[in-house]
Order: C-alpha cells, then structure tokens, then sequence
C-alpha cells in the first residue's frame, strides 16, 4: 500500500532532548535485560527532522536486510533501461561462491517460502521475484536478482547516492564465503540512508520509489519493528535474521504525521531467545518518543 | 516462402533488417571451445506471434514455444515478435520424441534451453544452442535433473536412443552440468526444400563471415 500522500497541518513538536536522552537510557537497560550483544539503532523523523543514534555506525552482518540493496540495484536497472518489471528470467538454483566460484544451491527446505523453487527450470517476472525476495525474504529469488543485475551495479546505485554504511559482497547462503568471513555488512545509519531515500521518493524516480515501497509494505513477517505498533501504524520493512543477527529496518507510518524511518539491528549469541520481542520493545520506544503520544506526556 | 504442411515461412537471415542480421549473425563464422570454426545458420523460420508458437507442434509432444522460451538474457531484438528460429528445430524436436519414447514420460526442456541466438548473454563460444540442435532438460517426468545420478541415467538413454547425439557428462567443471540434462546434435545446418534461393552467391558468404 502507498504511502499516504496527506498530512495534517499542525506538526508533531520534535522530542525533547531529555526523551532522547532517556530513550538511549531505556536502550541501555534493554540491552542488558534482553542479553543481548550488541543493539544499534538509527532513527530519521521526517516530520521533526530528528535523529536518532546509537551506536549507528557499529557493522553487523546484514543477514537478509541486504535484499534492500539488491532491491536498489534491481530498480537501478529497470531506471536504466536494462530491465524492465516484467522482464522475465530463468529460475535456476544454481549460483557461484564468492571465494571461487564454486557452484552452490539454495536449499529448498531453508528458504521461507516455496514458491520460487516450484518455478526452478521455467521463467518468473523480475517484479514476481522482487516480492518474494522482500516480503518472505525467500533466498532464491534474491540470488537470481543479484546475478542477474550483478554486484556491481548494486555497489554503483550505493555509491551514486552517496550511501555509506552498507557493504554488499555476495549472494545469501554462499557458505564458503561464510566461512572465510565474506559478507555483506550494513550499519544502522546506512539502512536508514537507503530507506530515506526510498521513502522520500528520492530513488531515481518517484514512480520506481513508489514500487519498491509498496514492496517493503508487502512484508509478512510482522514480529519486529510492527509487532508493538498500533494497528493503525503501517510499517514499510525488512527484516534480516541468521544464527547471531536479528535486525528490522523500515518506514513507520503513524496516522495523521509524516513518517520515520528506522533500523534496529542486534547481535546475539546462538542461544539466545526474545530476539524479536526485544526489537519490537525497542521499536515500541522509538515510537513512544516520537508520536504525540510521548508529546503530551 | 512457406510449405503449405507447414504454417511457418522460411526466411533467408541475411535478407532480414540489420538489427535482425546483428543478433542472429547468418551464415557467420564463430568458433567453439576447442577453436573449431562454425558456420553459423543462415535460415530460420519466423515465427509471427505467440499464439503461433503455442500452437504448432513440430512433434506429436513437443510445440513450438518449449524451444523459444528465453529471459531477458536473450538479445532484445529477438524477445519480441516475429521471432526466428533455425530450421534445424524440427529435426531437433524429432529426435527429442524419440528420446521422450524411450523415456517413456513427459520431458520438460528448461527456460533458455532450447534456441539461444548468438548474442544470448549466457552464450560463450559457439554453442549448438544457437543452431537450434541442443536442448536443456530439468525435468524428465517428476524427476529433476539434479543430480549425478538422474544426469548420468538419462544421459546414457539420450545416447543409446539417439546416436549421433551429445550428452554433456555430470559436473561441475565447464564443458560439464550439474542442474540439467544438455543434448545437441552437433553443429547441423538445415536447409528445407522451400528455403529461398542463394541469390547473394558464394561471395556475400564470404563477406558476412
């Protein structure tokens, strides 16, 4: 779904600096109480134009919120003409390590959805395969896309809009590249850079930013940043889980206010429980802060 | 110029407009892995639309479009209509439905696996996919060519029913596949009784090579 197009008039009043002070107060203890590693954040209000930051520039492997990126590259080359969303492609579960080009497959009972496996040997739409990828984060159509598109361009859209803070590397479920520490990092800064960019319509156009938006709201996985959200807040956001990594980075569109855009990306040992209720607790901060709710507290 | 038994009209690739002669390079020579020189084909059938293509069968089981399905990768030129194919196709779809005989179920040739014009972008050297003689299967009934064992079992019933065909064997280094079964016939020129004549001679075959 779009994103609303109107506003009221009277502007939300920007947070205090003693909210935003007790906001990295009540990270802090989260932080502790959750056991987690680490927990960065990074907040841009485009209603109040605050920010937000903490620990923002620390990386972490981006586990599948990546895919943002790749969705960047994939529109950078409908923007040029190379492509367009109702190119269509091979589905073949067939790629190319990062480290030498080893052949690799993604495995059908790892990725969240079936939908792309069941097409192996036949064709499916760029825009068909840009959903899966984005709203059940399924691994095989984003290796398709990358491929297709190459990492280049992605590393180039990056680059052409001056986004620091996510560093692209290889395909999802490259193994061998795991295992010698290839991978794609992001800091919290720079999913929020990328997200801004698209939910200001600043991504080559307003059109192609529209598509991917409504892409992002296409998200299934509602346990993070949504989960503690009124119902009537619509999140635009991707999600990124592996063993150690739990992130949610997206567009908040509280009712009646222009929105804010936010990554909440946390480290964890394997073990570890209450990864997406302590990002939701986390989001739900974020929000108390920002909405009037926390205005006239 | 077209067989009243066959709806397709044959065309004479170097009378085709220049952005046509660019992508399917008639009569050109190309060279394979091993350095050999192949003359590429000269005469293809066009194909109007479509609708056409889903509705000729070139075998009892196997229609048109199974052998044009190609992505993006495919030279823009030939991802719209009228598209052109090799005449050779028809001798390729033949030997296929023996092969599906023997096979004794359905046989699925994959997306990008059957005509692949010189200027596809998975191409590398000269492939027989740009003759219209190959074909890559990924599905032979409900078995998905995957694996070792499917490639090599169906790979032997390929050779032992088709003599003069080519299965690439099981692996991962070039030249061999890991996620589907490739068969071509070789570097086979076709030229049908109503192929129009030579008019350009022997030395417009020189040049365009």
């Amino acid at each position: 779904m779009p994103a609303p197009t109107t506003h009221r008039t009277i502007f939300t009043p920007p947070p205090r600096p003693e909210a935003l002070d007790a906001l990295h107060l009540r990270f802090d203890a989260l932080e502790r109480s959750s056991g987690a590693r680490a927990i960065a954040v990074a907040v841009y209000d485009t209603e109040t134009e605050v920010s937000f930051r903490r620990h923002a520039e620390r990386w972490f492997h981006a586990a599948s919120t990546i895919k943002v990126a790749i969705l960047l590259g994939v529109y950078a080359s409908i923007h040029h003409g190379w492509l367009v969303p109702h190119s269509r492609l091979h589905v073949r579960n067939r790629f190319r390590s990062a480290v030498d080009g080893h052949p690799f497959r993604v495995a059908a009972d790892r990725d969240a959805n079936s939908a792309v496996h069941d097409a192996v040997g036949k064709m499916m739409r760029v825009s068909d395969l840009a959903l899966h990828m984005i709203a059940t984060s399924s691994n095989l159509p984003t290796n398709l896309l990358l491929d297709l598109v190459g990492l280049d361009t992605v590393q180039r859209a990056l680059d052409e809009f001056r986004i620091d803070g996510i560093d692209i590397r290889r395909g999802v479920e490259d193994e061998r590249a795991f295992e010698r520490n290839i991978n794609n990092r992001v800091t919290a800064d720079g999913l929020v850079q990328l997200l801004r960019l698209i939910a200001e319509e600043r991504s080559y156009s307003p059109d192609l930013s529209r598509q991917m938006l409504d892409l992002l709201h296409a998200q299934e996985f509602r346990n993070g940043i949504p989960a503690r959200l009124p119902a009537a807040v619509r999140v635009a956001h991707k999600t990124g889980e592996i063993s150690t990594i739990a992130h949610d980075a997206g567009v908040v569109y509280p009712p009646d206010r222009k929105p804010y855009v936010v990554a909440i990306l946390t480290e964890w040992s394997p073990d570890a429980s209450a990864r997406k209720a302590t990002i939701a607790e986390a989001s739900r901060a974020i929000y108390e802060v920002l909405t009037a709710e926390n205005a006239n507290a | 110029m077209r067989d009243p038994r066959f709806p397709l009209e044959i065309v004479d690739g170097l009378r085709l407009e220049k952005q046509l002669r660019d992508t399917l390079m008639p009569g050109r020579i190309v060279f394979d892995d091993e350095g050999h020189r192949r003359r590429l084909p000269r005469y293809f059938y066009e194909i109007p639309t479509w609708e056409h293509a889903m509705a000729i069968q070139l075998s009892p089981n196997f229609a048109l479009w199974e052998f044009i399905q190609t992505d993006v990768r495919e030279a823009a030129p030939l991802r719209e209509f009228p598209r052109y194919v090799p005449c050779a196709i028809t001798m390729t779809a033949l030997c296929l439905e023996r092969f599906r005989e023997a096979a004794d179920t359905y046989v699925h040739i994959a997306a990008n696996g059957g005509y692949r014009s010189p200027r596809h972008s998975l191409n590398g050297n000269a492939t027989p996919h740009s003759w219209g003689t190959a074909v890559n299967i990924y599905r032979i009934g409900d078995v998905y060519l995957d694996n070792r064992e499917a490639i090599e079992r169906y790979g032997a019933l390929a050779r032992h029913t088709l003599p003069s065909a080519w299965a690439r064997p099981y692996g991962t280094d070039r030249g061999q596949t890991d996620d589907h079964l490739h068969i071509d016939f070789g570097f086979v020129l076709a030229m049908p009784r109503g192929a129009p004549d030579d008019h350009l001679g022997f030395d417009a075959e020189r040049r365009v090579s």
